[in-house]
């Protein structure tokens, strides 16, 4: 497996979804950058809002990172499915910190949010992101789960901040008394979310009746 | 002769025979060839009849082939284009019915109904006024249109995610067809939207506090918003076919348009490029001050839409020059309805924004009921029983010659700075005059009735916006105490809504201010039986009205046992 892994970076790095990455990347930027491209302080409230819409976007090109057009072909190789999807999270994972610090760094000192509370924020998004994809994975032969996975966390992204009750309030303003809190709860959903992405990964131990899909290799 | 002359005499001899064959030769040669040209002149000129008379047959033949040929193709392509119409049509029904039934349509949908019935069963609403709820019909489309934006660019992007183009390209209907039935699939999302907009409307306009006007342009606008994102989702698959792309685009919507992240604000100007330029002010306006360009914003809307459309249906691969008139008029449309929605408030319009402002008498109507003169701009007429009796109740509280002193309640607004302006109403100087405002119940009632108060104790609002003595408890009491839930009133009309220590309290103009103390025995009395107290208020009215009374005093007049210190009042 030791020797395997190293093979695998260069192909598995050729095979990653770059042009929807950085779509959503670029998509996330120019949301935090567009006050500055304006020419206006945007306020502390607005800033978040910027980075939360930000985060969103890259989460939701994250989705697409399983769209594997190779899916049927790649199922019967040794390296476990959870290998390859653990390789694709971890070649991505560098490129998406770098991408958030210049998110971050766009948006002007004096109106940030605290930093590492928005930084669980995105992570929850990205975390969430993950583990649909890779549910989808799971649960279906779709060689392109990305699609699904995205619409989900975007209408979840959407509704969340219109019909969570105050009770479980997630996105609330960094003055606002229940940020800590609020952030203690974040911090949950991204446990939940890495819970259901690990026990996802695997393959299931017995295949269930394959519902064919129209696909470019058939299935 | 000798041997060599008579060679020479046979040389010369032959030549001689020589010459004349050769030349009679070449005369009959070319007399032969004269024939022979006239022969095949002649024959040509047959051959050449011969081929005219042929071609004018044939040419009348093919003629009569030809126009044959041109009335079938006529009638096939009629035929055809029939056929393909038809066949667009019932693809643009089966997209829609799958549009309908796709989960984000579906929430949008159940999100936009509990919106409308959350929106219009608050209190607060009672008393809608229909020039300003015509243009709250237009947030919830927005949702509407976000999720159709999503829904219709993945269906257009079906065909491409599950490799049925080539499928697809054999069959009758073009590219371009499918592309315009997939943009006409969002017509019954509007039209549904459309029947939530007519309903939420309706609903206000039904209410038995509903007053105004309101405009057909302004509610046609959430329908044209669902449709404009649906083209948009159309054309964005025919740009990028990529899956991310419309769920970016909605994240980047979505900040623009409803997290406030568009460039521009204001009420006029650039930020009606938006789809949405609500702009909801604070105050509500009589409906010949409000200027909004609602019919132009609408064409340009649909400018736009249909500018969407014919572009996707043109990067479809449709060559027709008929799309391209279209593209071209639509543009203009668009550039139209952009150019003018953009222009400003036009003159009329600020001239009649400064006379209700300064000269409001020039436009009202005034009635009279009771001893108090009602005036109010025409369309606020039907809201003067609701302040008679607000009136009539803390006049009945009062004593003295409050009792039955003639009052003039006049309807008063500011909108010389534009319709988002919420600055205060300056208080008015006139003796016995109180203003009020365009909107009415919730928190209205009690601010109004504060005001009638302020103003049969001090005698006009000026005064009594700068009250800091024990007048403030008989203003507040005459306030409250007629009022199902006095307690709750006086929280409400207090600007931190506390029931403790000092506070500001609002009023249709400048606000009063209430001292701890004096909030101590407002309460008080308000748990005191009503006809009690107004007993003690009718007897003691000249000293509790008078300007040197303390707090201390009012409340011993009043029965109240509390100790209050001296009155100071924040400035």
């Amino acid at each position: 497996m030791r020797a395997v892994i190293p093979a695998l970076v260069v192909p598995v790095w050729r095979t990653l979804p770059w042009r929807t990455l950085g779509a959503a990347g670029a998509a996330g930027l120019l949301t935090t950058g567009l006050p500055r491209l304006f020419g206006s302080a945007p306020g502390a409230w607005f800033a978040l809002g910027q980075l939360r819409a930000a985060a969103l976007a890259f989460a939701l090109g994250l989705a697409f990172l399983l769209d594997d057009p190779a899916r049927h072909g790649t199922a019967p190789v040794p390296t476990g499915r959870g290998v390859r999807i653990a390789l694709r999270v971890a070649l991505v994972a560098p490129v998406a910190a770098l991408w958030w610090t210049a998110a971050l760094l766009l948006v002007p000192g004096p109106d940030r949010p605290p930093a590492g509370d928005v930084t669980l924020e995105a992570g929850t998004a990205c975390a969430l992101a993950l583990a649909a994809a890779t549910l989808a994975v799971r649960r279906t032969d779709d060689p392109y789960p990305g699609r699904p996975a995205a619409t989900a966390l975007l209408v979840t992204g959407v509704l969340a901040p219109l019909l969570v009750p105050d009770r479980w309030a997630l996105f609330v303003a960094p003055q606002d008394p229940r940020w800590a809190a609020a952030h203690e709860r974040w911090a949950w959903l991204l446990a939940g979310a890495a819970a259901v992405w690990v026990l996802s990964l695997g393959e299931p131990p017995r295949r269930r009746s394959a519902r064919p899909r129209p696909g470019p290799h058939g299935s | 002769m000798t041997a060599p002359a008579r060679r020479q005499e046979t040389g010369r001899e032959a030549k001689e025979t020589r010459e004349t064959r050769e030349t009679r030769e070449a005369k009959e040669t070319r007399e032969e060839t004269q024939e022979t040209r006239e022969t095949r002149e002649a024959t040509v000129r047959e051959a050449k009849e011969a081929k005219e008379a042929k071609e004018a047959k044939e040419a009348k033949a093919a003629k009569k082939a030809k126009e044959a040929k041109e009335a079938t193709v006529r009638d096939a392509a009629r035929s055809a284009s029939r056929h393909s119409l038809a066949a667009l049509l019932a693809l643009a029904r089966f997209e829609a019915r799958g549009l309908l039934l796709r989960l984000p349509v579906v929430l949008a949908l159940a999100g936009y109904t509990a919106w409308i019935v959350w929106r219009t069963l608050q209190p607060w609403d009672d008393y809608p006024v229909l020039q300003d709820a015509d243009r709250a019909t237009q947030g919830g489309p927005l949702f509407v249109g976000l999720a159709a934006l999503l829904c219709a660019n993945q269906a257009v992007l079906r065909s491409r995610r599950h490799d049925t183009e080539r499928h697809l390209g054999v069959l009758v209907l073009p590219r371009a067809h499918r592309t315009a039935a997939h943009a006409l699939s969002v017509v019954p999302l509007a039209l549904l939207t459309a029947a939530g907009v007519a309903a939420q409307f309706t609903w206000e306009a039904l209410k038995p506090g509903a007053l105004g006007r309101g405009s057909a342009a302004e509610l046609l606008t959430g329908p044209l918003v669902v449709l404009l994102f649906g083209a948009i989702g159309v054309l964005l698959a025919r740009l990028v076919p990529s899956a991310v792309a419309a769920p970016l685009l909605v994240v980047v919507s979505f900040l623009l348009f409803v997290g406030a992240g568009f460039p521009f604000t204001g009420e006029t100007g650039a930020v009606w490029t938006a789809p949405l330029a609500a702009g909801a002010g604070t105050h509500s306006y009589p409906s010949g001050l409000l200027g909004r360009p609602a019919g132009w914003h609408d064409l340009y809307l649909a400018g736009l839409t249909l500018t969407a459309v014919l572009l996707a249906v043109l990067l479809s691969g449709t060559r027709a020059r008929t799309v391209r008139a279209a593209l071209a008029a639509a543009l203009t449309l668009t550039v139209l309805g952009g150019v003018v929605q953009t222009g400003g408030v036009p003159a009329v319009t600020t001239a009649a924004r400064l006379r209700a402002s300064l000269t409001p008498e020039k436009d009202q109507t005034c009635v009279r009921r009771g001893t108090a003169t009602y005036c109010a701009f025409p369309e606020w007429t039907p809201r003067v029983g609701d302040w008679a009796r607000t009136v009539e109740r803390v006049q009945s509280l009062t004593g003295g010659t409050a009792h039955g002193r003639p009052l003039l309640v006049r309807q008063r607004l500011d909108a010389r700075r534009g319709l988002l302006d919420d600055a205060a109403l300056a208080p008015s100087r006139h003796p016995r005059q109180v203003t009020v405002g365009t909107a009415w119940g919730g928190n209205r009632v009690p601010e109004f009735s504060t005001a009638v108060a302020a103003v049969l104790v001090a005698g006009d609002e000026k005064t009594a916006s700068e009250l800091c003595d024990g007048r403030m408890v008989t203003v507040m009491w005459l306030s409250l105490a007629w009022q199902t839930d006095p307690e709750s009133a006086l929280r409400h009309v207090r600007l931190d809504d506390s029931l403790t220590g000092s506070a500001i309290v609002l009023s249709p103009t400048e606000p009063l201010r209430m001292t701890a103390g004096q909030t101590e025995v407002v309460r008080a009395l308000l748990h005191k039986p009503v006809t009690g107290v107004a007993v003690r208020v009718k007897a003691h009215w000249a000293e509790l009205t008078s300007p040197k009374i303390t707090t201390a005093r009012a409340a011993e007049l009043l029965g109240v046992p509390a100790e209050v210190g001296a009155d100071r009042c924040a400035q």
